[in-house]
């Protein structure tokens, strides 16, 4: 941390970990690392432990939490995709979050257990812990969070971010309009010298999901079916927009309705990586016909090119209203003359929605028509994929890591002395 | 011995390894015999030459490769000393007020000392009031004291971050305010405390000659440039196009209205000429197109004289040998345009360098203004604006002059070189009036010396 001429860099790490909870998936990983070391679908399957299916599957080793002994009248949590993908009769899957907050907190101890046990794998009254937050989180849920790592995980500090702020830092500014398009929502926010505007503040529920729910809209009237990979035993190949030949595997009876039709959006969702791309400027038939097309293979082994509906299948993220174009604007607007000069040089993408290919380049195009020709403006957005998705983590690892935050944690002994009252003083 | 051996190309006995043949170990190995040096045709820029002709007469590959020596060379620097341990260490920050023990990696030798990390830890100083100060000084219709007292919460909280401070204000407790309506209040009671408490404990006095200065916060200005700024940043695409649109319109109607003006008063000279009966044959066309006489066209002309003049002057200095490049300051002082004609604009743009200036001319004229310890962005009030304009073009001047300067003296002290190659036993003297080390004793100023295509002030009297 500091060189040989006595200069002082910035870095001092503590061994802190930082988690990033958002719907999609929770994102866990060490401070001072440039990605997180585990990507969690941010769901946990809830079922009866009685039982094995198949023999492919192993005896459950840690990867499952235990509630209790061993007996059948148990439930059992499964988490993480090696446990979660597979078929099993009678586990509902369940998710803990709520409108970017946490709700279900039985559930979400089961995901830290998990989390420490076989992401961390260290003890964790040995690390501070860093939390990402919404920015439209309540005081409520703040201090649960709070309650719940120090005193179940006996944690030596805390601290809560807003996840806007993160994203900026992460991009190397203080000062920006951050955009962060999640699975269930896409909000703009002000941040300006680390402080997330919370008035200002514009979101919509036009995110991911919105995607994955207009993708299946479209197959369904392609009448191309989506078979659910788990079901399929074997397949042959075909050509190009043959009908399908596949056999079945027997699955065991009573998978249960929730469990399928996350498999099938965890299916949608592969295919809206693989094809959507976002058109320049607003869809046209003709240029969008002209970009070649991209093919995909279903898991029956039916395969097509896949040309001018990927561009029609993002338009819905910009056509209405609330179009992350439009929250920026909205969000703009509503800060202080004095403020928006700096925040529109300084528009920061995050989050998994930027990471549809052009989405970025489609912000930045609706912005320049739409922001005040007054202001200078520039847009940015981290060049790798996984730079954006994990923006918000990948900022609070910074934080985290730098030597001057030290002194900003909330202490288990602040906890002890002042209770949740510090968290509203202490993290704004 | 080695190199000799090398030179005749006679196999060296194999070395035993060191810590020397590690590190420098390829460089005695490698020696290339260079072939003769391929003159360079006349005229030929060196660049050119470059790319036909290197050391080893090898022609240029026509791919880029990454198979020339770059990555074998070592870099690495080996150690042969014990590598110095670190260890998981407790420290205390003593910018934490609770003593909390954290862990960090640190050497083992490095003794204990203070978190260095600490010295970051800088504070705003907010005042603070009792109760009875405020129900003596500080009362006001408009605040209540749980109002006032959580705005003064926030300041501390927000480091006067009053933008931050308005959003996070308790609107479920207390009314709605402006950002200018906090501002207001703080600095006001600012100065009430500062007049009566004794000790200057805030950044909002200054000490001027021994006299206490408090700022004073002039909300109504405020208020109104803030509102100027918001109609304007507001303003719709449509507002503005039309604002264009009428200004344009304008300038036409004030075209044609001189064009009117005009053709009268030609039509009363000519009614004029036609009572005295001297009808000279002069078109009215006169008017438009200038005759050469007129002075502003001279003095380009003149202009372009000077400058042909100029070139001459050096050409026939140049020496047989080797060609003086010319050194001429081409471009001086930066010329800042007028605001175009958008309608209403901020100030501060007329402060925004012309899109002529270079990136690196932009880094050195900022590196200079830092060296005088001037903002790189001044409030740009009226005379703020012109003084730090000026400032710049003369800056961004005298570092043309400098680099120009120095190209000078390079060519010189090479010119000498040449001389005393040519010419063994001798030594060149140069008269000491071109020399640079005399420029600071005699008070010739740079200008006569080096010639400059414009003169500053004529660059400044057009901003
Ligand atoms: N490479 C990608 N291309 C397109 N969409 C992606 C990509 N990666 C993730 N997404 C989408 O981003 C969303 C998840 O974004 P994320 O920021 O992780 O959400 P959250 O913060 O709510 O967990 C999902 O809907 C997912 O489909």
């Amino acid at each position: 941390m500091s060189g040989p001429n006595g200069m002082l860099y910035g870095g001092d790490e503590i061994g802190a970990l930082v988690f990033d909870p958002g719907h999609h998936s929770l994102r866990v990983g060490y401070a001072q690392e440039d990605t997180p070391k585990a990507d969690i679908p941010a769901v946990v399957g809830v079922g009866p432990a009685t039982h094995i299916p198949n023999s492919e599957e192993k005896v459950p080793d840690g990867n499952i939490t235990q509630t209790g002994s061993k007996t059948g009248s148990e439930l059992r949590h499964y988490i993480d995709v090696t446990e979660l993908h597979v078929p099993r009769p009678g586990m509902e899957v369940q998710t803990y979050m709520k409108d970017g907050q946490v709700d279900n907190w039985d559930l979400f101890e089961k995901m830290l257990d998990y989390c420490y046990s076989k992401v961390i794998r260290s003890p964790s009254e040995h690390h501070p812990v860093l939390f990402t937050e919404a920015v439209w989180a309540t005081r409520p849920v703040r201090e649960k969070l709070a309650e719940l790592i120090f005193e179940k995980y006996q944690a030596p500090a805390f601290f809560l971010v807003k996840n806007a702020v993160l994203v900026a830092f992460a991009n190397g500014k203080s000062t920006a309009l951050v955009i962060d398009a999640g699975a269930t929502q896409t909000s703009a926010v002000p941040v300006i010298d680390g402080y997330a505007l919370v008035s200002a503040a514009a979101r919509s529920a036009l995110g991911g999901d919105h995607l994955v729910a207009q993708a299946k809209l479209m197959l369904n009237a392609a009448h191309i079916q989506m078979l659910p990979i788990y079901s399929i035993q074997s397949k042959e190949v075909i050509r190009e927009r043959e009908r399908a030949r596949y056999t079945l595997k027997s699955l065991p009876a009573g998978l249960t309705q929730s469990w399928q039709q996350y498999m099938l959006k965890r299916q949608y969702e592969d295919f809206c990586h693989c094809i959507a791309q976002v058109s320049e400027s607003a869809y046209d038939e003709r240029t969008a016909a002209s970009v070649p097309g991209v093919h995909y293979e279903f898991p029956g082994g039916y395969h097509q090119d896949f040309g001018p509906e990927r561009f029609k299948l993002t338009e819905t993220l910009f056509e209405s209203s609330l179009a992350a174009p439009h929250l920026a604007c909205a969000a703009a607007a509503a800060c202080d003359a004095d403020a928006r000069p700096a925040l529109w040089a300084g528009v920061v993408c995050g989050g998994g929605g930027a990471c549809v290919t052009g989405w970025a380049e489609r912000v930045a195009r609706d912005l320049a028509a739409r922001a005040p020709s007054s202001h200078r403006l520039k847009s940015h957005a981290a060049a790798s994929l996984a730079e954006r998705r994990f923006a918000a983590w990948i900022g609070g690892s910074i934080l985290a890591s730098i030597g001057s935050f030290q002194q900003m944690w909330i202490s288990s002994q602040e906890y002890d002395e002042g209770g949740k009252g510090h968290l509203e003083r202490k993290c704004p | 011995m080695a190199d000799i051996l090398d030179i005749l190309d006679i196999e060296q006995p194999a070395t035993e390894i060191s810590r020397d043949s590690i590190i420098h170990g390829d460089k005695n190995k490698k020696k290339y015999v260079t072939a003769k040096a391929v003159k360079r045709p006349e005229g030929m820029h060196r660049e050119v030459f470059a790319l036909l002709y290197n050391d080893n007469k090898e022609l240029p590959p026509l791919l880029p490769t990454d198979t020339g020596k770059a990555y074998k060379q070592t870099k690495a620097r080996l150690g042969m000393r014990k590598v110095r341990k670190w260890v998981w260490a407790p420290f205390t920050n003593p910018a934490r007020k609770d003593n909390a023990v954290f862990h960090h990696w640190k050497r083992a030798s490095d003794e204990a000392k203070e978190y260095p990390f600490a010295q970051f830890n800088k504070q705003v100083s907010i005042p603070s009031y009792s109760e009875s100060e405020y129900n003596q000084y500080l009362k006001s219709e408009d605040w209540s004291q749980a109002e006032t007292d959580h705005l003064m919460d926030l300041c501390q909280r927000f480091d006067l971050r009053f933008i931050v401070i308005h959003d996070r204000w308790d609107r479920a407790a207390f009314r709605d305010r402006s950002v200018e309506d906090l501002k207001e209040r703080y600095y006001n009671i600012c100065s009430i405390l500062s007049k009566v408490k004794t000790n200057p404990w805030s950044n909002t006095v200054t000490m001027v000659n021994g006299e206490k200065r408090v700022y004073h916060y002039d909300a109504e200005h405020e208020r109104k440039r803030k509102e100027q700024l918001r109609r304007l940043f507001d303003r719709t695409q449509e507002q503005i196009d039309e604002e264009q649109m009428l200004l344009a319109e304008l300038k036409k109607i004030e075209a044609r209205k001189r064009e009117r003006e005009r053709k009268t008063q030609d039509l009363q000279k000519l009614i004029s000429r036609a009572d005295s009966g001297t009808i000279t044959p002069s078109t009215p066309t006169n008017h438009n197109t200038e005759p050469p006489g007129t002075p502003s066209s001279m003095a380009a002309n003149m202009r372009r004289h000077d400058r042909k003049l100029h070139k001459k002057k050096i050409t026939t200095q140049q020496r047989p040998m080797r060609a003086v490049e010319n050194v001429t300051v081409e471009w001086s002082g930066i010329k800042f345009p007028e605001a175009r004609g958008t309608g209403v604009w901020l100030r501060s743009q007329r402060m925004k360098l012309p899109p002529g200036v270079g990136q690196r001319k932009t880094k050195a004229i900022e590196q200079e203004l830092r060296l005088m310890n001037i903002d790189i962005a001044p409030t740009p009030t009226e005379p703020i604006c012109k003084h730090f304009n000026e400032l710049r073009s003369d800056l961004a001047l005298s570092i043309d002059l400098k680099n120009a300067l120095a190209s000078c003296e390079f060519e010189l002290q090479a010119l000498r070189h040449q001389y005393e190659a040519l010419n063994p036993g001798k030594t060149l003297t140069i008269p000491a009036s071109i020399c640079n080390t005399s420029v600071d004793s005699d008070s010739k100023p740079v200008g006569e010396i080096i010639d400059v295509v414009g003169s500053p002030g004529a660059m400044n009297t057009t901003i």
